[in-house]
């Protein structure tokens, strides 16, 4: 039986006050942050509130992404903005540590934290969205299962000019 | 979308407000409604009115009514589901301050439908005073199945009672009066 956290090369684990010294460097690296939402350089006093911020939990559930060959945090990833009626969140995930960019570490993290929300959190449907010329990215989003829903035309201006998110979505039973 | 989630054929399930403490408190403190509940001691006015006044706003995890009649909106009793997020399972609280066979089964029958209809529960579960065969036929009659006591679980009124465990899928709950 399979550990509910670990995947073949990553595990997931809450987040900690140690965390600090990669989460400042990973949040504040114009080459990770340029995937993500994120606008704006953070303190290291809001990056550690942000990091003690409740244990893991249904409407808390942010993860860091470590090997599990050496135990080296390399990102992070998180299901947030649950409705529990629903049943629904929506998926993030970041890897900060560049070298683990290619060798299947984003894929298994993605499998990872989408099989926790499905079998321990029973969840029925993980969305997300991802900049349209993120194609890495999009590659890894279809290979476990999720599909295209639809385009938010503009949906994020960032780096002087307007990008279009893709919408994607997985359903319960739809993960490979 | 025709029917009104929070209406039943008589009563009408809506948030509590900080005026509901009034009649709360007595009926805490009326021994027909709280021989079957387990509560002892007796309420004081201003802790009645602080846990209504701390209620939060009905949600998932605790989603708490007071009931009123749907003939004439008074108050007649308080109910709610307090939920676990993951399992999608409810427990039943409720009290009615009128003991009327129609208001019991018509609120327990409301409560379910609003935790699988709004909620999307799976489970709704409850407890019951195993000697309090009125509630027990009720929630029968709504759909509920016993699934085990649990003996000489309470001492009240100077005996042991047992507990019975009850459940509710939401195929099972039976929408309609069958006579």
């Amino acid at each position: 039986m399979h550990r509910p956290l670990e995947g073949e090369l990553v595990r997931l684990r809450a987040r900690e006050e140690s965390d600090l010294e990669v989460f400042y460097r990973w949040i504040n690296d114009w080459e990770t942050v340029k995937y993500l939402g994120a606008r704006y350089p953070r303190t290291k006093k809001f990056e550690t509130e942000w990091l003690a911020s409740g244990d893991p939990s249904f409407t808390n559930s942010s993860f860091i992404i470590e090997t599990r060959a050496d135990r080296r945090a390399i990102g992070w990833t998180g299901l947030h903005d649950m409705t529990p009626e629903n049943r629904a969140a929506t998926l993030g995930i970041a890897i900060g540590e560049h070298e683990f960019l290619d060798g299947g570490y984003g894929t298994d993290a993605m499998r990872t934290v989408c099989r926790f929300g499905f079998e321990m959190m029973n969840l029925n449907r993980i969305d997300l969205t991802v900049f349209d010329w993120n194609t890495r990215a999009i590659r890894v989003y279809e290979k476990i299962g999720f599909q295209h829903e639809g385009v938010l035309r503009h949906g994020m201006f960032k780096a002087g000019r307007w990008n279009d998110l893709v919408l994607m979505g997985l359903l319960r039973g739809e993960l490979r | 979308m025709n029917t009104r989630p929070y209406e039943g054929r008589l009563v009408r399930l809506r948030a509590r407000d900080s005026e509901d403490a009034v009649a709360f408190h007595s009926w805490f403190n009326d021994w027909q409604v709280t021989n079957w509940m387990g509560v002892r001691y007796p309420v004081a006015r201003g802790r009645e009115a602080w846990f209504v006044e701390h209620t939060p706003e009905p949600g998932f995890t605790r989603a708490a009514f007071a009931v009123e009649a749907l003939a004439d909106g008074r108050l007649v009793g308080n109910c709610e589901l307090q939920c676990e997020l993951e399992d999608r399972t409810g427990t039943v609280g409720i009290a009615m301050g009128e003991r009327n066979a129609g208001f019991g089964t018509d609120t327990m029958r409301t409560l379910c439908r609003v935790g699988f209809e709004v909620m999307n529960l799976h489970r709704i579960g409850l407890t019951v005073d195993a000697s309090n065969e009125r509630a027990r036929h009720v929630y029968r009659k709504v759909g509920f199945k016993e699934e085990g006591e649990l003996r000489d679980h309470r001492f009240i009124r100077g005996q042991y009672r047992g507990t019975v465990v009850m459940g509710l899928f939401r195929a099972e709950l039976k929408r309609e009066e069958t006579q």
